[in-house]
């Protein structure tokens, strides 16, 4: 058989009828799957078909749930609408009380975006204080975000700390670690370790490394703003109430009430969690994580701990220093003297 | 400009770089690191607040921090010190309910602070054991596993972990026998078979945690320890043959060439030094002395025991505590089977538990064959195999039988009389051997393999005109008996015949000649020196009771050998101390192997003169081997040839072997018919040498270029470009007498230097 041959076979191929089998081919089964689409996501053109507008309530939900979005604009734009909601309706009721809104919003103080974190601080001065529960996380994400090593988070942190602290200073430093914990923060990010331990440190490795003054003072805006809130924590750690204003206090309420004395024993407990600092049920504590719950307990671990001094030392060292960093480390040596009188 | 914005808006947080600074300087960078070390601690107790929240919003991620902090924690150990410890405490409460990467990364951070020497390898390993047995999520056993094994290696990579492989192996065993029913043994088996493999655990301790888990009671556990036992050496000796193969990654004197002609550098000139190490290093490794790796099925403890207890526990009992399906009954039965023979054991309840498998509907009746002949050694009692093979007989053997079917019965036949000669009746096996005679091909060969193994071990049951010249010679003179139930052959030296000969042809005077081998042998010790170790124990070789407890009685003759073999191993005549050292496990074998009986039969009476006479000098040794080598060349004469071929067949298969259902079969196959397509590619002749018709030089061609070769300089010279050659022709009749000088003189020097770059070191 030639060439020839062959392509004329195959050429008369192509006209050939096919032959049709007798019969119909088999039914589908009535439970086939269709599986010859290819594409490998699904994509909405719009995410809610509902035509009617929807309500307040279904609208801050929806945008509380944008608000873990991978979008930094939608996580922007929600916490806006959030904070516009929740300055109108100051003092009527919010559709989710505000200790949810913080759960939601607390972890963008660490975001990576700084519209989103500024906004997050509008958020949170925009809520009533007194709902807000236990601030224990919040303060948690606040220090993480504090030692944190892009320096606008840490800006953005900080603004976070003074509003708690400026809202609820007792809260803040009675919490677990809130106090100990928050000042070694402080010194770390200072480098204010006292003379003597910096230079052993560097003295025990044989190789040479960066000399280092003993305290960091090499930023500018930053360096004020940790001072100033250091000052504050201070403050507001080792302030304690006057005792006339004490007195006086528990002499009105015992008035008011008079014939039943220590009545506060009795009546049921009005913040969450109030035998928390027992630690009944969670792991142990050392000595940095405990609760110190007043003023004297505070001051005594801060002079137990060292910190006094080497505070001291580091604000001496700070106060040389001109301008708004003198000014700011002359606010710290006014809280410490509180530290000292103790 | 746009662009330009993003950029600043982009946050600096760039731990990779933060870590590489504190790795070059450590000092001056920890309170970088503390602050970061801080707030891993905040995030850590955030997580332990709500473990299901999830932080993928934030630019660091609390798996960032756990990788950094384990990437430096060695540089600031004091700080650092509870790290580890938190670390095992997330994975062991809330390893279910961690993110997947997180969870890795965790995993992957504690293995890297054991590398650190941050935490050791038993703490390590109790975090990730239990982790391995409880976790449900896949991929983490999968990571875990590998974990686990890479560290046990590691930690055993310079010299062997005894603590911790103990503590491990005791985990393992406790693991299976505190709870036999649960299928989470099958961790500790794979483990233990994976350490098996790579020769890290290769001690009875592993042998006995597979042995509890072949008697355990979960389908899946049973099945992997026996399979184990049936497959864990072979796989060992794969590994083994893998790794070695695969050491012949460098080429020195490439490495050594390019050295010469790249840069120098420091760095170059550290990775030659560091090639040139591991060279060495493999070198030695090849020539260190074989590591002496137990089948698995000797380092048993009780053979005997074991066999028992897996034949009652899995086969026998009708409702039995675990419930096997047929491949997993056949793979415990050849396990058992496999005992039975290896060790000579007897279980007598497992012959009548064959007889019901022993039809030709059974499905993988060839296994049931094979297990059976496994099983049966000259130990056991004939009576209980006869109606056996009388079954085998009746069911496959027979005309109306399918070819197949009869040539498989045959040879299952074959291979139990192989072993139990005394089985067979007189009138069955002369039935049997007619079949010689059929039409198809598998049954004919194997009725004749039937034939000739009678001949050999029981000539007198057959017809006289079956029994073949020799047989009937060997009758008359009345040798050719087989031998009777429960007798034993002694041992032998291989090769003392021919020594003996010699002897007698030279006619040396013994005593004599004995002092000169022990004077020789003083002198080559002495050169050595090097023998440090050993006592200097004079020729009093009756004196010195070095005795295997195993071979004791059948190789009295050989008694001394071993002392003799270790005094030779000094000689610097390595030659003739591997081929010695060969011999003797090869003698092993002949006693072992399948038909010993007639061979040692007939050196009988010379061994008992010559081996129980006298004590061999390491000279007689040297002579032996050398009067072996003679006689290996002489049988290459084509009359040697099939005897030869034969005998190599059976030494070949050693007991310790399996006989596997393709034994079996393997005659079956020639009674298959060729299917059509196998018919149409015979035809074709696709990839048949036979019937390629190309030139003997286009096939060449083609075998090189499979091979990666290219042409010859020949070749090149006959293929190069016509134009190109003019130029040298023109000039070549008109070359000067110095000119020619210089020409030829380039020449003999290139071809010395071994052709144009000197590639002589290659």
């Amino acid at each position: 058989m030639g060439a020839s041959v062959k392509k004329k076979k195959e050429k008369k191929k192509d006209f050939q009828k096919p032959k049709l089998k007798v019969g119909k081919a088999r039914p589908k089964n009535t439970n086939a799957t269709d599986t010859s689409f290819a594409a490998k996501s699904v994509v909405f053109k719009q995410q809610s078909l509902s035509e009617t507008g929807r309500d307040s309530n279904a609208l801050f939900q929806h945008n509380l749930s944008l608000l873990s979005s991978k979008n930094e604009t939608q996580r922007r734009d929600s916490l806006a609408y959030l904070t516009t909601v929740c300055s109108a309706q100051q003092g009527s009721k919010l559709p989710q009380p505000p200790s949810v809104i913080v759960a939601k919003a607390q972890p963008l103080i660490l975001d990576g975006n700084l519209q989103v974190r500024q906004q997050v601080v509008k958020l949170l001065r925009s809520l009533a204080l007194e709902e807000l529960g236990s601030l224990d996380s919040l303060i948690l994400y606040a220090r993480a975000g504090m030692v944190h090593l892009s320096k606008d988070i840490c800006a953005t942190a900080l603004d976070v700390l003074d509003w708690l602290l400026s809202t609820a200073p007792s809260a803040v430093v009675s919490s677990a670690g809130g106090w100990v914990k928050t000042l070694r923060a402080f010194q770390n990010l200072l480098s204010w370790h006292g003379d003597a331990n910096g230079i052993t440190t560097r003295g025990v490795d044989g190789k040479w490394s960066n000399t280092k003054s003993s305290s960091n003072l090499g930023g500018g805006k930053l360096l004020v703003h940790q001072l100033t809130t250091l000052s504050r924590l201070l403050v507001a750690g080792l302030t304690r109430p006057s005792l006339d204003q004490e007195h006086k206090a528990a002499a009105e309420k015992a008035a008011s009430l008079f014939p039943l004395c220590h009545t506060d024993a009795h009546m049921l407990p009005k913040k969450s969690n109030p035998y928390g600092y027992l630690n009944l049920f969670g792991a142990s504590r050392d000595m940095e994580s405990e609760v110190y719950e007043d003023p004297e307990q505070r001051a005594e671990v801060f002079n137990d701990l060292g910190m006094s001094e080497a505070f001291q030392y580091g604000v001496a060292e700070a106060k040389k220093e001109a301008g708004e960093v003198g000014r700011a480390a002359a606010l710290v040596a006014k809280a410490l003297k509180l530290a000292d009188g103790a | 400009m746009k662009r330009k914005r993003g950029a600043l808006e982009k946050v600096d947080a760039d731990l990779p770089n933060l870590q590489h600074k504190i790795k070059t300087d450590p000092t001056s960078y920890q309170d970088e690191f503390i602050n970061q070390y801080s707030q891993y601690q905040s995030l850590h107790e955030l997580f332990l607040q709500s473990p299901t929240t999830t932080d993928d919003s934030g630019i660091i991620r609390l798996r960032d921090l756990i990788d950094f902090v384990s990437h430096v924690a060695d540089c600031y150990p004091k700080i650092t010190h509870a790290f580890p410890s938190e670390l095992i405490g997330l994975l062991e409460k809330h390893h279910a309910s961690l993110e997947a990467e997180l969870r890795d990364k965790i995993v992957g951070s504690l293995v890297l602070l054991r590398k650190k020497e941050l935490i050791d390898s038993a703490k390590l390993l109790n975090v990730l054991w239990p982790l391995l047995i409880s976790t449900p999520s896949k991929s983490l056993r999968a990571l875990l596993f590998q974990k686990i094994i890479s560290d046990l290696r590691n930690s055993n990579a310079k010299t062997t972990n005894h603590k911790l492989n103990r503590m491990m192996q005791t985990t393992c065993y406790n693991m299976i026998a505190s709870n036999p029913t649960s299928p989470k043994g099958l961790w500790s088996v794979k483990v233990t078979r994976e350490m098996w493999k790579r020769q890290i655990w290769a001690d009875a301790k592993a042998v006995s945690i597979m042995e509890v888990a072949a008697l355990s009671k979960d389908a899946k556990v049973v099945t992997s320890g026996v399979k184990f036992f049936l497959g864990g050496d072979q796989e060992r000796e794969e590994a083994a043959d893998e790794d070695s193969d695969v050491e012949e990654g460098v080429d020195m004197s490439k490495l050594r060439h390019q050295a010469g002609i790249n840069k120098k550098t420091g760095k170059r000139d550290k990775m030659l030094r560091a090639a040139a190490a591991t060279v060495k290093r493999k070198e030695r490794k090849k020539k260190a002395p074989h590591p002496l790796n137990f089948s698995a099925l000797h380092l048993l403890h009780d053979p005997q025991g074991f066999a028992e207890k897996l034949f009652h526990q899995h086969l026998q009992p009708s409702q039995p505590q675990v419930k096997l399906n047929l491949d997993q009954k056949l793979i415990v039965l050849q396990l058992v089977s496999r005992l039975v023979g290896l060790h000579k054991l007897t279980l007598i309840p497992l012959y009548s538990y064959f007889i019901k498998y022993l039809t030709p509907r059974q499905p993988s009746v060839t296994s049931f064959l094979a297990s059976l002949a496994q099983a049966t050694h000259n130990l056991v009692p004939p009576d209980v195999l006869e109606p056996l093979i009388q079954k085998i007989a009746n069911e496959f053997v027979s005309e109306a039988a399918a070819a197949q079917v009869a040539s498989a019965g045959l040879n299952g036949i074959r291979e139990i009389c192989v072993r139990q000669p005394l089985t067979m009746n007189e009138t069955l096996l002369q039935d049997l051997v007619q079949y010689r005679k059929s039409k198809d091909k598998g049954v004919q060969m194997a009725a004749r393999g039937l034939l000739s193994l009678y001949r050999e071990v029981g000539a007198d049951m057959l017809k006289r005109r079956d029994r073949g010249k020799d047989a009937a010679l060997k009758l008359r003179a009345g040798t050719g008996l087989g031998t009777r139930f429960g007798e034993v052959q002694g041992g032998e030296i291989e090769g003392l015949e021919l020594l003996e000969k010699w002897k007698e042809e030279q006619g040396l005077d013994e005593e004599e000649d004995e002092e000169k081998g022990w004077d020789n042998w003083d002198a080559q010790s002495d050169d050595s020196g090097s023998s440090g170790g050993w006592i200097n124990v004079e020729s009093d070789g009756e004196e010195i009771d070095v005795s295997d407890s195993e071979d004791d009685k059948p190789k009295k003759p050989a008694k001394e050998l071993p002392v003799e073999k270790a005094r030779d191993s000094d000689k610097e005549n390595a030659e003739t101390t591997t081929k010695d050292a060969s011999s003797t496990p090869a003698a092993d074998r002949n006693t072992a192997s399948l038909e010993p009986q007639e061979a040692v039969r007939r050196e009988e009476a010379r061994m008992s003169k010559l081996a129980t006479t006298r004590i061999l000098t390491p000279a007689d040794f040297a002579k032996l081997q050398e009067l072996k080598t003679a006689a290996a060349i002489t049988s290459t004469m084509p009359s040697a040839k099939r005897r030869r071929i034969q005998q190599q067949q059976n030494s070949e298969r050693h007991a310790d072997d399996a006989l596997t259902s393709a034994d079996i079969e393997g005659l079956a196959k020639l009674s298959a018919k060729a299917t059509k397509e196998e018919k149409i590619k015979m035809a074709k002749g696709e990839d048949d040498e036979k019937n390629d018709h190309r030139s003997t030089t286009a096939r060449r061609k083609e075998k090189k270029a499979a091979k990666g070769q290219s042409t010859t300089n020949k070749e090149k010279a006959r293929k190069k470009n016509f134009m190109m050659t003019l130029g040298k022709a023109k000039k070549k009749g008109k070359r000067s007498l110095m000119e020619h000088k210089k020409i030829l003189k380039a020449h003999t020097d290139r071809s010395k230097r071994g052709g144009k770059r000197g590639n002589a070191g290659n």
